[in-house]
């Protein structure tokens, strides 16, 4: 993927801001690659190659860990992320059916992201909400008891955002306490 | 060992403490269940209506969040507890509901019985939870406090003389907490059921200055979220049991280790530790004694394998979560190289409890062999869904149908699975097994972390094994033959039943793969992931047979073995409820006015037979997937 | 000094240093237990083969000879039944996602796979399970070597080479599950990364994954060879 000279800059700021922040362990590898993704959304090439260098790990094994857990993240995602659960429980009462509901709507397999960057499609172990099986969480929200019809509720409601252009402007799940 | 006597500060820390929680007593106070569950199902909107409400009233109240109350049916919970009557649970809560609570029993004195589910302390009007049925099998120990304080100010959980275990042991030798441990038979109970005294006494005698006490918070099992609970809702009490471990066995430095995907938890946590240390109950000399001990989190970056030790600790040293050999076990060479607990989040919780109250009487719960108790989440098809803890030695049945209240709607119980992708399956007739590590593991399944699903007739013992092989293989690390690829073929066998294919010796090869993989793979995730094919091929040998034999999923699950198909004489015609349900189009009316799903546009997604008013009920499913017509011109 | 101590395998006394590992114990003394993935030098052995099974009297199930250090009196036996039927399995798992065109493949008679079947009289075919289909592109870039992951068993040997041996860093285990590979940074071909092409990889893939293009070139080390090896040549 082809970086414009700004984007090459703020990940360059962003990793040195970062490294400047930790111990330059081996061990502190994951949390540093946790912060890159949280700060940018994915992890860079460029980013994961300047870790290396920071860290004095070989770049392959920084690409090896990246790859190895599901947490991460090479490519950028979409601007709506899609999480369907596929726990035990979600999956007993449809989760699958949830699963194609979205790839049908969003015209994507999971694990993908639409070409024009509005929506990403993952599964999911387990979110830990199986009483409100079938389960997705729909950029932090935590949609429980989904249907098919559900999701073309949820796709219409995503559409109508991004039609109206508006900022990204979600209810944050973890708001203010009384 | 003290420097200072510890119980000086503490009994400040209380004394403040419960003067806190007694000016808050002074006005009503509203407790709502905002745990991921309890978010997930509209808990935040109940809160601000809460609290919109009492503003508009003009009144006096706190609206205070606690975690997960384990009634998970019911949510969005809250209690109230207003001053002059019993604290009382209320569920199912919504705008209107907030708003008549609000109205009737704030403003006036009415508590609205008729939506309590309970009240929570002993009174002359209304029942407590106890008095329920699931009262008389229930046991919270690790639970009790859940739901009910306050998991982001430490004072709640002060207040009720947390942190007094460690006080009792500050003020002991670090030799009594080991001996309790070991005495109280306290097993692991991250599934196997490792007694944690002997692990903490081999740490303690591997010796040396630097020894690690890591909490194991990477519940990955799909399906179980107790650990997530506790976290979120009662976060010093595994804290205080990590301290006490660590004073055990002489520990500067301890970890826990938390999945990403769980955000709230590492929030509670977080707040958790920082007040703790504020309190002087963390940190350098705990209590002003000479024992010092500090706490972080670790997030763990989504790999189900690092539930594993070895492969934990190997994330946490910033490699690839790849389980190792064993020995050497972790006790002697862990974190660093250096010996380390590991024990899972609910083991930690008990430890304070034993320490308050005694081995004997933890002793006394349960069985002999496994004491204490078990926390299942209860899921799949289950009246009481939610976070249930009973006494080891408790009968599934029991669980099930007493704790649970049996399946809904009249529906028939064909399975329970227990300890997720490692468990297993097991049918009726094994509903007597008495719930400890032993008993379950000799009946084909384990403890597992918890998780139970309750399945009915609906569902496909096939796709069931096929569900946790596709986990088991889509989680596998890769590093050893047995399980990146036994469980690919295993899958890939599996796939083939669920479509039909395959013959006797299918199934056998099936279960000798089951078995090498069980006998051959590195580490215990491999050795366990064929549980779920090994139950099922013993339980329900005719239902895989079905498949291959007959074409035919007798639970009318396997997609490519049955189709959707509306039955001519119970369909209205005048209702195009299923036209407008489909996603795909695949349902159009007939001349004759009756509706028929195209064969090749439907994709069974099941929405049309939900759909379909349930007084025609004209959508049904058939297996093996032969359209009456097709049938008929065949028998000619 | 270290202790020595008398342990049986397959009827024959041995002395060894205490606390040798099992499958090098055997090896060194011209006893043959199948194995992949094992390397003498690592102190913590990576068993990731599952190949190198044994049976010991009063354990209940076979174990890895290649993470079980020996004891005095251990008896050992190599060869059981279910030894046999593990080390079958393993290595009938291990064919069905290798390339099973020997004649084309610069090992062919220098390969420890044909070696294992030969010993242990396994059919170098699919048989039970059948080959798992993907796509690799052949990574020829390099100028004297070649890397052609479709031959690849994952036993590790070429990246500890690569680390321990060459200093580099260039290779590495990277994904997960079915999709774990030997790979380069960013999946890059060799020529293109860190490597510097010393070919210290090359000789140690006991399998033909990493080969030298030019055929008359041979591997440096003999996969098989190491002492006391009676069916190698």
């Amino acid at each position: 993927m082809q970086l414009l000279k700004d984007e090459k800059e703020q990940i360059l700021a962003c990793v040195a801001e970062v490294l400047k922040s930790n111990s330059k362990n081996r061990e502190d590898l994951i949390p540093i690659l946790q912060k890159i993704q949280a700060i940018i959304g994915y992890l860079p090439e460029l980013a994961m190659a300047k870790i290396a260098e920071g860290l004095h790990v070989p770049a392959a094994d920084v690409y090896g860990l990246a790859t190895f857990y599901n947490q991460f993240r090479l490519n950028p995602p979409g601007k709506h992320q899609v999480k369907v659960c596929l726990g035990t429980a979600c999956y007993m009462v449809g989760g699958t059916i949830v699963l194609e509901s979205f790839e049908r709507r969003m015209e994507i397999r999971e694990g993908e992201t639409s070409p024009d960057r509005l929506y990403s499609l993952e599964r999911v172990a387990c979110v830990g909400c199986c009483t409100m099986a079938p389960v997705a969480v729909v950029d932090e929200v935590v949609e429980g008891k989904v249907t098919p019809t559900r999701v073309d509720g949820i796709m219409l409601a995503l559409n109508e955002a991004n039609n109206q252009n508006a900022e990204k402007q979600k209810p944050e799940q973890d708001g203010g306490k009384a | 060992m003290s420097a200072t006597d510890p119980r000086k500060i503490y009994t400040k820390l209380l004394a403040e403490s419960k003067e806190k929680a007694g000016s808050r007593q002074d006005k009503p106070q509203i407790l709502i269940g905002t745990a991921t569950c309890g978010i997930a199902a509209g808990a935040l909107q109940v809160r601000d209506d809460f609290i919109r409400e009492i503003k508009e009233k003009g009144l006096e109240a706190d609206v205070i969040e606690v975690g997960c109350m384990g009634h998970c049916y019911a949510e969005p919970l809250a209690v109230i507890a207003k001053p002059g009557f019993p604290p009382i649970c209320y569920g199912h809560l919504d705008e209107g509901l907030v708003h008549r609570l609000v109205e009737d029993f704030l403003v006036g004195d009415d508590p609205s019985y008729e939506y309590a589910l309970a009240a929570l302390e002993r009174n002359d009007v209304f029942p407590i939870f106890e008095d329920f049925p699931r009262g008389a099998y229930e046991k919270k120990l690790i639970l009790e406090n859940c739901g009910f304080i306050d998991a982001l100010n430490i004072d709640s959980y002060l207040a009720l003389e947390g942190y007094n275990a460690l006080v009792e042991a500050l003020i002991q030798e670090p030799a009594w907490v080991l001996e309790e441990i070991k005495v109280a038979n306290l097993r692991g109970r991250g599934g196997a059921g490792f007694p944690a005294g002997l692990k903490w006494e081999v740490c303690l005698k591997s010796g040396g200055d630097e020894i690690y006490v890591i909490c194991n918070a990477d519940e990955g099992d799909p399906g179980a979220f107790m650990d997530r609970s506790i976290l979120e809702s009662d976060p010093h009490l595994v804290i205080e049991g990590m301290i006490l471990c660590a004073y055990a066995v002489g520990a500067k430095k301890g970890y826990l280790y938390i999945r990403a995907e769980y955000p709230r938890a590492v929030k509670h946590v977080q707040v958790a530790i920082d007040q703790a240390r504020e309190k002087g109950l963390l940190g350098s000399s705990i209590l002003g004694t000479t024992f010092s001990f500090d706490l972080e989190i670790f997030q763990g970056a989504g790999a189900f394998v690092c539930g594993e030790a070895t492969a934990l600790v190997n994330s946490m040293e910033g490699k690839i979560g790849l389980p190792e050999s064993r020995p050497p076990r972790l006790a002697q060479q862990g974190f660093r190289g250096k010996p380390t607990v590991l024990n899972n989040v609910k083991t930690f919780a008990y430890v304070p409890l034993i320490m308050k109250r005694g081995a004997d009487w933890f002793k006394g719960i349960g069985t002999p062999e496994s004491p204490g108790t078990a926390v299942f989440s209860l899921v799949g098809k289950i009246v009481n869904t939610g976070l249930v803890e009973v006494p080891m030695g408790t009968t599934l049945r029991q669980l099930i149908y007493d704790v649970g209240g049996g399946l809904p709607n009249g529906r028939e119980f064909k399975a329970v699975q227990i300890g997720g992708p490692s468990g297993g399956c097991l049918p009726e007739a094994e509903l007597d097994v008495p719930i400890d590590f032993d008993s379950l593991h000799d009946a084909g399944a384990i403890m597992g972390s918890g998780g139970l699903v309750v399945m009915d007739q609906d569902d496909c013992m096939v796709a069931v094994a096929r569900y946790f092989l596709d986990f088991t293989q889509h989680e596998s690390c890769g590093k050893c033959t047995f399980c990146r690829l036994g469980t690919r073929h295993m899958l890939d066998i599996l796939t083939d039943i669920t479509k039909g294919k395959g013959d006797r010796d299918t199934l056998d090869l099936l279960e000798e793969l089951a078995e090498d993989v069980r006998d051959g793979s590195l580490c215990n995730l491999g050795r366990t992931a064929p549980n779920p094919v090994l139950t099922t091929l013993k339980y329900f040998h005719d239902e895989y047979r079905a498949h291959i034999e007959e074409g035919r999923c007798p639970a009318l699950s396997c997609r490519d073995l049955i189709l959707y198909y509306i039955d001519p004489p119970r369909c209205s015609k005048l209702c195009n409820v299923c036209v407008g349900s489909c996603p795909t189009e695949a349902i159009f009316t007939r001349e004759d006015g009756l509706k028929e799903i195209d064969q090749e546009k439907c994709v069974k997604c099941d929405n049309c037979r939900k759909a379909c008013p349930p007084e025609y009920s004209a959508v049904v499913k058939l297996s093996p997937p032969v359209l009456p017509s097709d049938k008929e011109r065949k028998a000619k | 000094m270290s202790t020595s101590v008398t342990v049986t395998i397959d009827d024959r006394q041995i002395k060894a240093r205490a606390g040798e590992k099992l499958l090098w114990v055997a090896l060194e003394n011209g006893i043959y237990i199948p194995h992949l993935c094992a390397i003498k030098e690592e102190s913590r052995p990576n068993a990731s083969c599952r190949l190198c099974f044994v049976e010991i009297e009063g354990v209940d199930r076979p174990v890895t000879s290649c993470t079980r250090p020996i004891e005095e009196g251990m008896v050992v036996k190599t060869r059981s039944l279910r030894v046999d039927r593990l080390v079958k399995t393993a290595f009938e798992l291990i064919l069905s996602d290798h390339n099973l065109k020997c004649r084309e493949c610069p090992a062919n008679r220098n390969c420890v796979l044909q070696a294992i079947a030969k010993e242990r009289r396994i059919k170098l075919r699919y048989d039970r399970f059948k080959p798992i289909v993907r796509e690799f592109a052949l990574d020829d870039s390099p100028a004297e070597f070649a890397f052609d992951r479709s031959r690849c068993v994952l036993c590790g040997k070429c990246i500890r080479a690569d680390r321990e041996e060459a200093k580099i860093g260039a290779i590495g285990f990277a994904r997960r599950g079915i999709n774990r590979v030997v790979t380069t940074f960013k999946d890059l071909p060799l020529a293109e990364s860190i490597c510097t092409e010393c070919m210290l990889c090359v000789d140690v893939c006991p399998v033909g994954a990493l080969y030298y293009k030019k055929s008359q070139r041979q591997k440096k080390g003999n996969p098989l060879d190491y002492p006391g090896n009676k069916s190698s040549g």
